[in-house]
């Protein structure tokens, strides 16, 4: 017994043979038990069937007695005679067995068992047989139809995967358990087909459907249903490993970017039943036989998924690995390091295969549409080194290859399958020019099109900005500027101050803090820091008034702050900030990290900076000079720079008695000259929507005109792009379709002065970027930035210059981009490798394995395939070892069936669905799997292998996320397209299939339920843990879905013209989640369990939608029902 | 509903499993039918010497001249290339050939001019056994310590973290790590609580630990917070308690009388077990990280009163409530996120110094509160890290990765204490003596709990003799 305690792992499946059937005397069994064991496992590979070195064979006892080329390996009765013995026990290589790099010495305990055995006369049975001749190995003989058994219980048999099935109960005494209910059979089929639920109304057509063949009629529409290629493209993903890519930070280490158009490629594919067959040679070779067609090109995501960054050796290695498991059921991977151990393929077999391969690369064509191969592609592969050489790598080591010979691609010959003649691909010229596609250009102009609309629709907010300014100012008259444009009529008031800062007056201002100086006639805060500086008027201020500061910032450590403060509370607050108990502030910043003017309030000494419009972004620069208006009129607050309007904002703060201030903060500054006077009651005032401005306002007339040169600039640019693509595109196509020679001179001379113009917008736009930084510069910039402006010149000149200069034999027209190779860095982590030429041949080679992979009469591609479909249809395979069908893998538990099936997938045209067809109509898929207690059945055959039940299969961990959304109605019906990031699966509502999926992002929820590994899984566990019960009953997918599953089957319930009591509820919520109607006793329990709901004071607040509180909390408990997670 | 005994009998629950087991694994690819082999019963192979492992683990690489290995010739040379001084040999290109190389970038190379020393080391305990003064407090436990100094391993980036868990290249694939061997051979120790525990963010490539065992191998990923210590663990929703004591029942009921329909399903009846376990789970999981009834004395050794090393001490303490509640496995890990926080290209010595201020207290704090409570002598205590890092400097005042000789140490459970085992050439370069691939700690840590690795193999997942590494004898006590 096992006890894991926490983790219980059960599989359904299981054969146990032991020895115990076995009639041998106790030595025998000896030798049976303990000896042959320890020469199987340890030398067999190399003294067996598949392989005599040294002529000795240890596969039987009576061999080993006879010897090889050394003399007896067993002298009966004398272990120190014993070659055997000698050999294991010898202590260095060669002498010793097995040899270095075969395997570990047998231990003392392995070696004493020997001994003691050949001591007690190596007595073994008279009959023991050799190993089979591994060539004869059952998965290595070609496919024959079997004949149909005849079966006594032919009534019972509805196709003859039954009379298959049958003729093993009948062998072996078992009695096959009856069909499952209606319901049950409804649950299986939706869940087996398409991984969701019958619906309610689903559930009632068929309950109340009459016809006998409703079933079929059931199946063949759920194949017919698009979810049918979303559920089995979820189990080849699991196959073929899906994986979008992963990578450390946003380095693309694995997979591709957009790999989903593979996944794509197979829903559809599944969908459209495209031939398994065909599936095969499209994955691994669609770029040979279909080398134009994007939409098949999307099947080689195959091949894409295995890109490796960094280690061709380790992308190819998943590459023959994963190619031999998954098609052919071979562990091709073990003979990378030597002979396989098992099966008779050579190392070189190995080396063959990924010759296949060796000129394989990846890269991402250029859809239709999307000009960005970043936001989406198809990736696809290529061969782009025909002339790389294989080589077989000493004992596997890739720093170890040998170069004595270069491996041709080829396939063991053991399979009876001649591989085609590998004869290279010419391909059509678009698949390696694919700048010649059609879209291609279109696009590029439709994209330039869209570039200069956008650069045009730039230009006009620009212009609107200006007019704006235009309309808002007037030149400036005097030194503080004009009056504001709002104030009209006459009516003035005279100020109440006019400081110009000539001394600094201490009856008029009170210092607190900073450090202030006057040199030349001006005031200058000198302090660093993020610290205040204030200027505090010591008289009145009028209630509503009209502010003016004339400034200077000079610099500051971060903040830059100056600005105008008024209601403050008569405190310092250089002392102690908290003490301010009311303060409004107005003031600007120059911030690096966004520039702005900012309408702010103290209130208990809590600083408060209100969103827009209380802050606008504002180009505010060090180094020039500003005049702030600011007009205060009750709660309303304007703001002018340099008379034009930047903020309007009512402050939330009621006014209050107190000063004016004049402040900065970590800011040094220049005050020019102050005003302050009553507001004009006849001053009209902007309201903060008269200011919603797009984009920060223009300060400056020279700004002004500096960025409308630059957009101005930016169209021309735009143009020119457009023209050069069009003129570029126009001399391409003259080259392309071989238009006569003075035609090409004149396109391709057309397309050079474009591009010759182009440089010029180009440089043109440059020059007024620069002019524009050399306006803005502070004066210790400037020199650098007439510098710049200066080489911008002469750069514009150069490219005028150039345009009416001759051509030059060797000028070129760049490419337009139809592809481009995923690059690699194999070489060196610091840069790409050099990019690979699309070349217009492919070598062939994996067209033609694909043609050996799915030739028909191929003993292993068709069994391996429907030993996949079976096992997901069943929950257990019919070889257990679904990717090694070697030997040493598992036998088939049913070897005829497998056939059978194997033969009609290759005689149905390697149709999927009618594989499909066929098993969801045998009588052994419809068994129940109700077993009742002391059935005999369960005695004779308690794992099922024979198939007289059926056996429960725990739902997959995407089939319990869409069962829950599908059954609350919110399944998102979508289908296809990119993969949903992981921050987006929470709010989703698609299928599962379609989240990102990777090695490093996966989703918890699904994670939990044995989800995929993307590195390989053949089969998924069905394990059993508790933190699935944990995210059953406590997860948001769950909880938050109950009141609509709960509503639905209330609605169904009311539809069905039941009454709508308790038990009807109880019933139909059965019917629906569980696919059966509660006994008497869970009926019972189920509506105490409602009263008992109901009595709880939640019940009457009701907390959801539907307040359906009781209901809610019964669908709860039947979500973490046991029949609910499993298909039964 | 948890205090009332349950329905379902704990006998009941433990023959339903049963069943279960025969049919365990058995799916799993590749197994011989004749009887070769059979999975593993929980029960050790033979006597085992320890019950339980904490697994501590730096991430990023730290220096072992500076912790556990001192090189006094590095201050002698400092400044000067290898081959001025008499060790220049240590470049002999077969000796640097073990290195296999993911991606070859600016680091992970050969750093020729000697650097010296950035921390003094002393003599400590009984043994005498030098530790750098960075880790005061693990010094002062040295006499209960077992210093490996002769590591090496061959990936010259942090996969080899994925390496020193799995023993397996990063080129290699992924295999199950450690933790996962332990859980999958040994059974549980309480049926509480999950018996493989992660604490600690971790880094992607070795963000998975049962591979092809299986996710159920996986460790539980735990976190510090008493409300919500366990993902799932708490409703995502707020649900009314008394609504879900009237549901949990029902569903009790429900399944207990299918199980009296089908007393043959396994499957359900496990599935009944794991609900059971669940709900206890809820309770057991945030006491075990629950400190309220920890003294204070307890909680100012682990250093919980200090902000640089509160949560590290936070996990230790955790680690060892949870050994003394009967986890098996628990695999801390420090300073992952980027390339790992020990990861000192430059400024080794503040970067060492904040780290091992982190991790020395709790870890000092963990050896003396185990013995105190008599846990030592059951827990094996490993502190370990990727590789070490070069005795020459990188960008001035840093070290590289290093992955010819680097220090791991063991303490408690069968391990002998106040002993080096093996070491370095004179500069720290080579590990020169009783060499140990980073398996041979995993080989050690088995045969303590009794498992003989080779009886654990899964056929089809054959094992190389490398990854099954050989116990170091020399350190068991």
């Amino acid at each position: 017994m096992r006890l894991t305690g926490y983790f219980i792992v059960f599989s359904s499946f299981g054969i146990w043979l032991g020895l115990e059937g076995l009639s041998a005397h106790a030595e025998e069994l000896d030798y049976l038990k303990h000896v042959k064991p320890i020469l199987k496992s340890r030398c067999y590979a190399c003294h067996g069937a598949l392989k005599q070195n040294g002529k000795l064979r240890l596969d039987t006892a009576k061999r080993g007695i006879q010897g090889g080329s050394s003399g007896p390996a067993i002298v009966p009765g004398n272990p120190e005679q014993s070659e055997l013995i000698r050999r294991v026990t010898a202590q260095n290589s060669p002498e010793r067995m097995p040899p270095e790099h075969e395997g570990a010495p047998l231990t003392a305990a392995e070696i004493d068992t020997l001994r003691k055995w050949i001591q007690g006369g190596a007595l073994h049975p008279a009959d023991e047989q050799p190993e089979a001749d591994p060539r004869d190995h059952w998965a290595f003989r070609p496919i024959r139809r079997p004949p149909i058994p005849k079966v006594k219980n032919a009534a019972w048999v509805r196709n003859p995967i039954d009379a298959f099935v049958a003729a093993q109960h009948e062998q072996r005494g078992l009695t096959p358990m009856p069909e499952a209910s209606r319901m049950e059979l409804l649950r299986r089929l939706y869940f087996d087909l398409i991984g969701l639920p019958p619906t309610p109304e689903e559930i009632a057509a068929v309950l109340a459907d009459k016809r006998a063949d409703w079933y079929e009629r059931t199946a063949q529409g759920l194949l017919e249903n698009p979810r049918f290629g979303e559920r089995w493209a979820r189990h080849w993903m699991d196959i073929w490993r899906y994986s979008d890519w992963w990578g450390l930070g946003s380095e693309l280490r694995n997979s591709q970017k957009h790999i989903w158009h593979w996944r794509d490629w197979i829903i559809e594919s599944l969908n459209k039943d495209l031939p398994y067959d065909e599936m095969i040679r499209q994955m691994l070779a669609a770029d040979e036989l279909y080398p134009n067609d994007l939409d098949k090109l999307r099947a080689t995501g195959f091949l894409a998924r295995n890109y490796f960054l960094f280690n061709r050796h380790q992308w190819l290695d998943d590459t023959v690995e994963h190619v031999s498991k998954a098609f052919l059921g071979l562990t091709m991977n073990c003979t990378r390091c030597h002979d396989h151990k098992y099966d008779p393929l050579p190392q070189l077999a190995y080396y063959q295969l990924r010759a296949f391969f060796e000129p394989y690369h990846v890269r991402l064509d250029v859809i239709p549409g999307e000009t960005d191969l970043q936001r989406d592609g198809i990736p696809r592969v290529f061969d782009a080194w025909p002339d790389d050489p294989t080589y077989r790598f000493v004992r596997g080591d890739e720093k170890n290859p040998d170069k004595s010979r270069v491996i041709p691609p080829g396939v063991p010959e053991l399979f009876g399958v001649e591989l085609p003649k590998i004869q290279p691909v010419s391909l059509p010229i678009e698949a390696w020019q694919p700048q010649r596609r059609p879209w291609v250009i279109s696009d590029q102009v439709e994209n330039a099109k869209r570039k200069l609309k956008v650069a045009k629709d730039d230009l006009a907010k620009i212009r609107k900005r200006i007019s704006f300014l235009e309309t808002v100012t007037t030149p400036r008259t005097s030194p503080i500027g004009p009056p504001s444009p709002a104030v009209k009529g006459g009516n003035r008031t005279d100020s109440v101050v006019i400081e110009t800062f000539e001394s600094l007056n201490t009856e008029r201002w009170q210092i607190l803090g900073g450090e202030w100086a006057f040199e030349a006639g001006r005031l200058e805060q000198k302090q660093d820091g993020p610290k205040r500086s204030v200027l505090r008027l010591r008289q009145p201020v009028p209630q509503n008034f009209e502010a003016t500061l004339r400034f200077t910032l000079l610099g500051g450590s971060q903040w830059k702050s100056i600005g105008i403060s008024f209601d403050t509370a008569l405190a310092d607050p250089t002392r102690d900030p908290t003490a301010v108990d009311h303060e409004q502030n107005v003031y600007v910043s120059a911030y690096a990290g966004g520039p702005k003017i900012q309408a702010s309030f103290s209130l208990a000494g809590q600083w408060h900076y209100p969103p827009p419009p209380a802050m606008r972004l504002l180009p505010i620069q060090l180094q020039r000079e500003y005049t702030l208006r600011v007009q205060v009129r009750d709660q309303l607050i304007n703001a002018y720079i340099n008379g034009i309007p930047v903020l309007a904002c009512r402050t939330p703060q009621a006014r209050q008695d107190g000063c004016l201030q004049l402040f900065t903060f970590d800011a040094r500054a220049v005050f020019h000259e102050f005003r302050l006077k009553p507001l004009d009651a006849n001053a009209e005032l902007w309201n903060p929507s008269d200011l919603a401005l797009e984009a920060p306002p223009i300060l400056h007339v020279e700004d002004a005109k500096a960025e409308l040169a630059v957009a101005e600039a930016a169209v021309a640019v735009a143009s020119a792009e457009l023209t050069e693509i069009e003129l570029r595109a126009k001399a391409w196509q003259a080259i392309w379709s071989r238009l006569e020679e003075s035609h090409q001179r004149s396109t391709f001379d057309a397309a050079i002065h474009a591009a010759r113009q182009l440089k010029v917008a180009q440089a043109r736009h440059a020059l007024a970027l620069a002019r524009r930084e050399e306006m803005r510069a502070t004066p210790d910039k400037k020199p650098s930035a007439q510098q710049a402006v200066q080489s911008a010149t002469e750069a514009l000149r150069q490219a005028e210059a150039n345009v009416p200069a001759d051509i030059q034999a060797n000028e070129k027209i760049p490419e337009f981009q139809g592809a481009r190779w995923t690059p690699t860095r194999f070489r060196s982590s610091q840069a790409d490798d050099p990019a690979p030429a699309f070349l217009p041949q492919s070598t062939g080679r994996r067209s033609a394995l694909a043609r050996w992979i799915t030739d028909p009469k191929h003993p292993l591609t068709a069994r391996v395939a429907v030993n996949h479909i079976w096992t997901r249809h069943f929950g257990t395979p019919l070889v257990p070892t679904v990717f090694d069908f070697g030997r040493k893998g598992q036998p088939p538990t049913h070897p005829e069936l497998l056939d059978w099936l194997a033969s009609e997938l290759i005689d149905s045209g390697w149709s999927m669905k009618h594989l499909h067809r066929l098993i969801v109509s045998s009588a052994t898929y419809r068994l129940t799997s109700v077993v009742p207690p002391n059935e005999p059945n369960s005695k004779l055959d308690p794992e099922n292998v024979l198939l007289w039940r059926r056996t429960p299969i725990r739902m997959e961990s995407q089939i319990v996320r869409d069962a829950v959304l599908s059954l609350a109605g919110v399944l998102d019906p979508r289908m296809g397209g990119p993969s949903i990031a992981s921050d987006d699966q929470a709010s989703s509502k698609r299928r599962s299939v379609y989240f990102f999926h990777s090695n490093n992002e996966r989703n918890l929820f699904l994670t939990l339920f044995d989800d995929a590994l993307v590195t390989e899984c053949y089969r998924r566990d069905q394990s059993i843990i508790p933190q699935q019960a944990l995210a059953l009953t406590n997860s948001r997918l769950v909880l938050d879905h109950l009141g609509a599953i709960a509503e639905r089957i209330a609605q169904s319930v009311r539809a069905n013209q039941h009454s709508s009591s308790d038990e009807a509820f109880v019933n139909q919520a059965f019917l629906v989640l569980l696919a059966r109607v509660p006994s008497g006793e869970e009926l019972r329990d189920c509506l105490q369990a409602l009263r008992e709901w109901r009595k709880l004071p939640e019940s009457a607040a009701g907390d959801g939608k539907y307040n359906r509180f009781a209901e809610e909390n019964l669908i709860w408990v039947l979500l973490n029902h046991h029949d609910f997670i499993m298909v039964r | 509903m948890l205090d009332r005994p349950s329905f379902w009998t704990r006998r009941q629950f433990l023959s339903g499993f049963a069943a279960i087991a025969t049919g365990a694994i058995l799916h799993r690819d590749g197994y011989g039918r004749d009887g070769e082999w059979v999975p593993p019963d929980g029960k050790p192979h033979f006597p085992p010497k320890a019950k339980s492992v904490i697994w501590l683990f730096m991430n990023g690489g730290m220096s072992h001249v500076e912790s556990f290995d001192p090189k006094p010739m590095l201050n002698k040379y400092a400044g000067k290339t290898l081959k001025e001084t008499p060790f220049s040999d240590v470049l002999d290109p077969k000796k640097l050939a073990i290195e296999r190389l993911v991606v070859p970038d600016a680091n992970g190379n050969l750093r020729t001019t000697l650097y010296p020393l950035q921390v003094g080391f002393r003599k400590h305990g009984q043994s005498g056994i030098e530790v750098s003064d960075w880790f005061p407090h693990i010094a002062r436990h040295i006499d209960r310590i077992a210093v490996i100094r002769s590591m090496w391993t061959t990936d010259s980036n942090h996969g080899a973290q994925t390496q020193f868990h799995s023993g397996r290249h990063q080129n290699d694939g992924y295999f199950p790590n450690l933790g996962a061997w332990v859980h999958y051979g040994l059974a549980s120790l309480n049926d509480n609580l999950p018996q493989y525990i992660s604490f600690g963010r971790r880094e992607y490539w070795n963000s998975r630990d049962g591979h092809y065992l299986g996710p159920a191998h996986d460790a539980v990923p735990l976190r510090v917070d008493p409300k919500n210590p366990l993902d799932f663990s708490q409703p995502e929703r707020p649900v009314s308690s008394q609504a879900r004591t009237i549901g949990i029942d029902l569903l009790q009921k429900l399944n207990s009388h299918r199980a009296a329909v089908s007393p043959q399903d396994t499957v359900l009846s496990a599935r009944i077990a794991s609900y059971e376990l669940a709900f206890r789970m809820q309770q057991s999981i945030p006491e075990a990280v629950d400190f309220s009834k920890e003294t204070e004395e307890t909680k100012k050794l682990y250093g919980l009163d200090l902000p640089h090393c509160r949560e590290f001490g936070a996990q230790m303490l955790a680690a060892r409530r949870l050994v003394e509640r009967g986890v098996r496995f628990i695999q801390v890990q420090h300073g992952a996120g980027g390339a790992g926080a020990w990861d000192a290209h430059s400024s080794l010595k503040t970067n060492h110094q904040n780290n091992a201020l982190a991790v020395d207290q709790p870890v000092g704090a963990l050896l003396e509160d185990l013995s105190r409570r008599g846990l030592l002598e059951e827990t094996i205590v490993v502190f370990a890290t990727e590789f070490g890092r070069t005795p020459g400097s990188q960008n001035g005042d840093g070290r590289d990765h290093h992955i010819y000789g680097f220090s791991v140490w063991m303490a408690g459970g069968g391990i002998k204490g106040g002993v080096v085992h093996g070491a370095t050439d004179e500069i720290g370069f080579h590990a020169v003596e009783h060499r140990h691939y980073v398996t041979d700690v995993h080989a050690t840590i088995l045969k303590l709990l009794g498992l003989d690795s080779r009886r654990l193999e899964i056929p089809g997942r054959k094992r190389l003799d490398i990854d099954h590494g050989q116990p170091i004898d020399e350190i068991i006590a």
